[in-house]
């Protein structure tokens, strides 16, 4: 992952107004998380859309784990990983799943998904009783009944499709549709394509989360929280270091960047590739900032550890003169945690403001 | 009579519990406030009274699994204030607990041991198995 890895993310998310994007272990503390991290983070606007939403996420996320390798703890994620992406553009809400499926089992699932695409209202009913009351399940649990309900719920049709691996498995992927009524819906729907695209690139990442929306101190629990849950096996110095660099980058994200109509809207990725950890951040920041925040982040880059040492202590017992153009303790701090230099850039946007983006790897 | 503080932890801040009659004095769990200056604030005021008239023997224990950098900040202030009891003839140790293994939290005490100059003793307690 570098600067521009962040960038180009998003600008491909540029109409999100919020995105989550997962590929890690699938359970349900993992799920409770994800909820509340879109619940908290939704347009007031969309309120009435919540439970549904929380159905519709369950739903499609459980799918995913009912099929997923159980029990493996995934560290760090491969190309064809499991997948689980919510993205709320314009007045719909979009929940896409993508797993791996044996190629024998496709035709089954293909036509479960074809017939209830096809129903309308009532036939939608009238199949989902007669499932109901005949009890043959398969042994993962469900007849195509999710199905049913991710149609009834949505008042929509479920696209689908299936990427081929290779002789044995393909990647099937599905996207749950859900729109404010209220809303005079006047956007295109975004195509499935468009997923794919995503879980492409974000598997060439190597990318286990990705998050994009309105940064606020809330979003800092739930993103902590499924991290935790990804690092369960490490050791306990290196979940500290991950967790120490979150906190203290969120709330940076938070804290400075620029609002526009209120929003401080930021992108957050956590890779994992050959076992080192990578975080990066996005967000705006108003032109006449960038001189300042490139000296500071020039001063920790050009620091040893020792002298950060020595400066962070410094800061620590006396506090900052605010006057200076020194960095802070929290910029310190990530500077003399990590291995490597922190990796910046700016990507002006206009005369206003510019995207900064950061990335620290260790 | 200095009434005791009580602060429930939550997603975001420690537990405080300063009792002087008690002569109990703790800080607990994370600290991971975006904006942790009223939240101190509540403690700095409480023992800025405290040190006025301390106990003979105060011993202040940090528990913390986690803390930001902003409330790194903050819980060096409170130190601080506390080295004033050092210049009387009443007796001060921060005792600055961790979790075995946790070798963040024990450099962490380190630092802070390493800048202030109070009696600190940092001390170790087994892992009891529960994600931090």
């Amino acid at each position: 992952m570098t600067t521009k890895t962040i960038y180009d993310f998003f600008t491909l998310l540029k109409k999100d107004y919020l995105s989550f994007t997962y590929r890690g272990s699938f359970n349900n503390s993992v799920l409770a998380m994800a909820t509340d991290l879109i619940k908290n983070s939704m347009d007031e606007e969309h309120s009435r859309l919540r439970n549904k939403l929380s159905f519709l996420m369950i739903e499609s996320f459980q799918n995913i784990a009912r099929y997923a390798d159980s029990k493996s703890k995934i560290i760090e994620p491969s190309p064809n990983s499991d997948f689980f992406m919510t993205r709320n553009i314009g007045s719909t809400f979009y929940i896409i799943s993508a797993n791996l499926i044996d190629n024998d089992k496709i035709d089954v699932v293909r036509s479960k998904l074809e017939k209830v695409n096809t129903l309308g209202k009532r036939e939608l009913n009238k199949f989902y009783r007669e499932i109901l009351t005949n009890r043959k399940m398969t042994k993962k649990g469900g007849a195509g009944l999710g199905f049913i309900e991710m149609v009834r719920k949505t008042r929509g049709k479920l696209p689908f499709d299936f990427v081929k691996i290779d002789d044995k498995k393909s990647m099937f992927f599905m996207q749950i549709q859900l729109t404010n009524p209220n809303y005079e819906s006047i956007e295109e729907k975004v195509p499935l394509d468009e997923a794919k695209k995503i879980q492409k690139l974000v598997g060439k990442e190597s990318i286990l989360m990705m998050h994009k929306g309105s940064f606020s101190q809330d979003a800092v629990g739930p993103v902590l929280k499924m991290v935790e849950d990804n690092m369960y096996s490490m050791k306990l110095r290196i979940q500290k270091k991950v967790y120490h660099f979150i906190v203290e980058i969120l709330q940076n994200i938070s804290k400075h960047s620029y609002p526009i109509d209120g929003d401080r809207e930021g992108i957050f990725l956590i890779g994992v590739k050959g076992g080192r950890f990578n975080i990066g951040t996005g967000n705006y920041i108003e032109n006449k900032k960038i001189e300042n925040l490139k000296m500071q982040l020039e001063q920790v880059n050009s620091l040893s550890r020792e002298e950060l040492n020595v400066l962070y202590r410094k800061y620590l017992r006396e506090g900052r003169d605010t006057e200076t153009n020194s960095a802070g303790l929290g910029l310190i701090d990530l500077a003399r945690e990590t291995d490597k230099k922190i990796s910046y850039c700016f990507n002006q946007i206009d005369d206003k403001y510019s995207f900064f983006s950061l990335t620290i790897k260790f | 009579m200095l009434e005791p503080l009580f602060i429930s932890k939550t997603r975001n801040n420690p537990e405080v519990n300063l009792d002087k009659q008690k002569n109990y004095f703790r800080i607990s769990g994370r600290s991971i406030l975006e904006d942790p200056n009223k939240f101190y604030m509540m403690i700095y005021e409480w023992l800025d009274e405290y040190i006025k008239n301390p106990n003979p023997e105060t011993e202040f224990y940090f528990d913390l699994e986690y803390f930001n950098s902003s409330s790194a900040r903050q819980i060096m202030k409170l130190i601080i204030l506390l080295e004033n009891i050092q210049k009387t003839k009443n007796r001060i140790t921060i005792i600055w607990l961790y979790e075995e293994g946790d070798e963040m939290s024990e450099e962490r005490g380190e630092e802070i041991k390493i800048i202030s100059k109070l009696n600190f003793e940092l001390r170790e307690y087994p892992s009891d198995d529960i994600d931090f």
